[in-house]
């Protein structure tokens, strides 16, 4: 079976729209993340208290809502799991657990729940997470960095890591307008998100390279096409593949691994259209401003 | 030429008997995370400002081999207690039965002293207004009331200088009074059993308290001089609490006060529901590449959904050498690794078809595809794999299980798709004259 032709699409051309794209999204991303304030991050890197209750007896998100506004406790929230009103997600400020579970248990009697799971992290622990996590990512850069400016040179390093800025400020931009928490597991899918799209995006720049020393023009804005074309059918089947082992994490890897799923499914089809899109044109429109010639 | 292709396939079959040997059975060869079985992670950090950053690591040295005596003691199996920098203690007891009570233990500062209470009705009506007189404190008598919450009682005026601390305690056990109610039993070694003759000596028909971490959990009156270095702690335990308070007693007193800074509890039923879930979903996933693969490539995609088997069989095998531990994201990680997998196969097979697209004949396309794809695999699993090892060096928990996973299974992937698929590519065609691909 051979679903992709040879095809001859002028990718290139398109990027003025895909910019224009990318940045909407991005831009609208970065207002709701602002809007948010803390409540964009989990318990991981703010610190504060996060339980899975599940009640033996079915209550509602508002009585449990109601509950905690009572308590004085300051900053809380109410997820409900499933929809028989019985298991919930509560997150609330630091050192609040011991008075909710006391209210909980006068209210419905301490027999009447179970924590299925609890992590409580303190405001400096929450600090040490935050910072291990950004050293991670800066660590995962530079190493990306430099490895493809040995292997190609440092306009291609360039552009696969502002590809991959741009694959992470998209997943954080879709994160924040569906009110989702980033948390530790976040950042590990956000590494993966990474790897993935300078893997898609090496791909194309190895046939790049190949085209350029075959043909040693400097019609840069041709070969690029060309490379990307002749790399397409690999690129949709990968991304179609790894996208659909993704889609059966998000609906059949329960609620702990949603959030992690949600990032690594947009990250991947952003990963592969930004390899398609936005790596291969920065190295061409850089070029527009500073000609240069590609020595690979 | 032939008997390097055998040669080759031999090292096959002896990678897969390794690594099958390796990880059957997988229940008992690969260790699950927390997530996966539930259990407790907490990271303790110990604050003490007055010393130095070198005499504050030491004290975390010795806070951290009394929790791990107590943890001993609550016969917890694979509890993993590690130092992180210098003021830091990570505790793991994955699949701990009862994460409160474990939590109450490595928590309890535990400074046991003995300190005598002021017998001056007049000093203490004073206190109890409020002017506590110099060199006394006004400690509450703490009680459990029936439903298990401490409440004060009646208040006691205590000196501030305690006679005695826990320090001399040699062993501590669960006893029964002679009501028949639990307590804790001490026995004092050589120097606190003198110590304590001596107090109880000189302070017959006074009340002596016993406070644990400031509370007053019992004031006995002492009756007689008391000789043989042997006392008894009561106030109203259960059964469990004086057996608690005795594991705390005999491992020691914590040298500083320990702040729990991160706790993170998973009951079994959660680590239950992540494991099926996820390996479901794994499942899922690696059924629908393997059937895409066989249908879009037919003979060569079965080659690559048997790189990709082989694939996950290394990555078990090696996790399970190792010890390595399986999270839920590192479930996550064997699915993508999966994904992954095909796609060195992907760009094989594309460049093959595009070989042949150019004229060349099947083996020259073969020979083709292999060596030109090469570059694009080996740069881009490559670039994958930094970002891999780094968060298996940085990262925690969760995230370090993910980037072990990931890693090992793009050397596995670098392996499969280029050795073995290669290997058994060269044997078929070399074996049999091969007129038309079918790829």
């Amino acid at each position: 079976m051979d679903i992709i032709k040879k095809t001859n699409i002028d990718f290139i051309g398109k990027r003025k729209a895909a910019y224009v794209f990318s940045l909407v999204i991005i831009l609208a991303g970065l207002v709701f993340f602002s809007m948010r304030g803390r409540q964009n991050f989990g318990v991981d890197f703010v610190g504060g208290e996060m339980m899975n209750i599940e009640f033996s007896t079915g209550t509602d998100v508002s009585e449990i809502r109601d509950i905690l506004g009572n308590l004085n406790i300051g900053y809380y929230s109410v997820q409900e799991l499933g929809e028989n009103g019985k298991s919930f997600i509560i997150k609330s400020g630091f050192g609040t657990i011991e008075k909710i579970l006391g209210e909980f248990g006068s209210r419905y009697g301490s027999e009447s729940f179970t924590i299925k799971g609890q992590s409580q992290v303190s405001p400096s622990m929450s600090t040490t997470l935050r910072n291990k996590a950004l050293f991670a990512f800066i660590a995962g850069m530079i190493g990306i960095l430099l490895y493809i400016t040995i292997r190609f040179e440092f306009r291609f390093a360039v552009g696969a890591t502002l590809a991959i800025f741009h694959d992470m400020l998209f997943v954080l931009a879709i994160l924040a307008i569906t009110r989702k928490q980033i948390d530790a597991t976040v950042i590990a899918a956000f590494l993966t998100i990474a790897g993935f799209s300078v893997n898609d995006t090496v791909v194309i720049f190895d046939r790049i390279r190949e085209n350029i020393r075959k043909h040693r023009g400097d019609d840069y804005t041709a070969v690029f096409n060309n490379s990307i074309n002749e790399t397409l059918s690999r690129t949709i089947l990968t991304g179609l593949s790894t996208i659909v082992v993704v889609l059966c994490l998000f609906f059949l890897g329960g609620e702990t691994l949603h959030v992690f799923s949600l990032s690594l499914l947009i990250g991947f089809i952003i990963g592969t259209y930004s390899s398609v899109f936005i790596a291969t044109s920065i190295l061409i429109d850089w070029h527009k401003v500073q000609p240069h010639k590609f020595n690979v | 030429m032939m008997r390097q292709y055998y040669y080759k396939i031999l090292v096959i079959i002896g990678v897969i008997v390794l690594f099958t040997f390796q990880f059957y059975p997988p229940g008992k060869k690969i260790k699950r995370g927390l997530d996966l079985q539930g259990g407790l992670h907490v990271v303790l950090e110990v604050a003490d400002a007055r010393t130095d950053d070198k005499s504050l690591s030491d004290i975390t040295d010795r806070a951290l081999e009394i929790i791990r005596n107590r943890i001993d003691a609550l016969g917890v199996a694979e509890p993993v207690i590690q130092k992180d920098g210098i003021d830091r203690i990570i505790v793991d007891l994955p699949g701990v039965g009862d994460p409160d009570k474990a939590i109450e233990i490595i928590g309890q500062t535990a400074l046991l002293e003995f300190r005598l209470v002021s017998d001056d009705a007049e000093l203490m009506n004073k206190a109890v207004s409020g002017d506590v007189p110099e060199g006394y404190q006004l400690l509450y008598h703490k009680e459990k009331d029936e439903r298990g919450i401490l409440r004060d009682t009646q208040p006691l005026l205590v000196k501030i200088e305690p006679e005695m601390t826990g320090k001399y305690i040699k062993d501590a056990y669960l006893g029964y009074d002679n009501s028949g109610f639990p307590d804790v039993n001490l026995e004092l070694d050589n120097e606190g059993a003198a110590l304590f003759e001596k107090v109880t000596g000189e302070n017959v028909n006074r009340q002596l308290a016993i406070v644990l971490d400031g509370v007053v959990r019992s004031a006995p009156v002492i009756r007689e001089r008391i000789g043989g270095g042997r006392a008894n702690i009561t106030g109203k335990f259960s059964v469990e609490e004086a057996r608690n308070l005795a594991i705390v007693l005999r491992a020691g007193a914590l040298p500083a006060k320990v702040d729990m800074i991160y706790r993170e509890v998973v009951g079994p039923t959660l680590g239950r529901s992540n494991i099926t879930q996820g390996l479901r979903a794994a499942l899922y996933g690696a059924i629908f590449v393997v059937l895409f693969m066989a249908v879009y490539y037919s003979v060569f995609g079965l080659l690559a959904n048997f790189a990709m088997a082989m694939n996950l069989l290394i990555l078990l095998g090696f996790m399970a050498t190792i010890k390595g531990v399986l999270t839920l994201p590192g479930i996550a990680g064997i699915a993508l690794t999966c994904g992954m997998a095909v796609d060195a196969n992907v760009l094989i097979y594309e460049r093959i078809r595009e070989e042949l697209r150019a004229g060349k004949s099947p083996r020259a396309s073969i020979d083709a595809g292999y060596k030109r794809a090469w570059t694009a695999i080996i740069d881009s699993n490559l670039t994958t794999i930094i970002v891999g090892i780094i968060l298996f060096l940085l990262g925690e928990g969760a995230i370090k299980g993910f980037g072990l996973t990931l890693s090992i299974g793009i050397v596995a992937n670098l392996f499969t798709a280029v050795f073995v698929t290669k290997a058994i590519v060269d044997l078929v065609i070399t074996t049999r004259k091969i007129e038309k691909l079918r790829i």
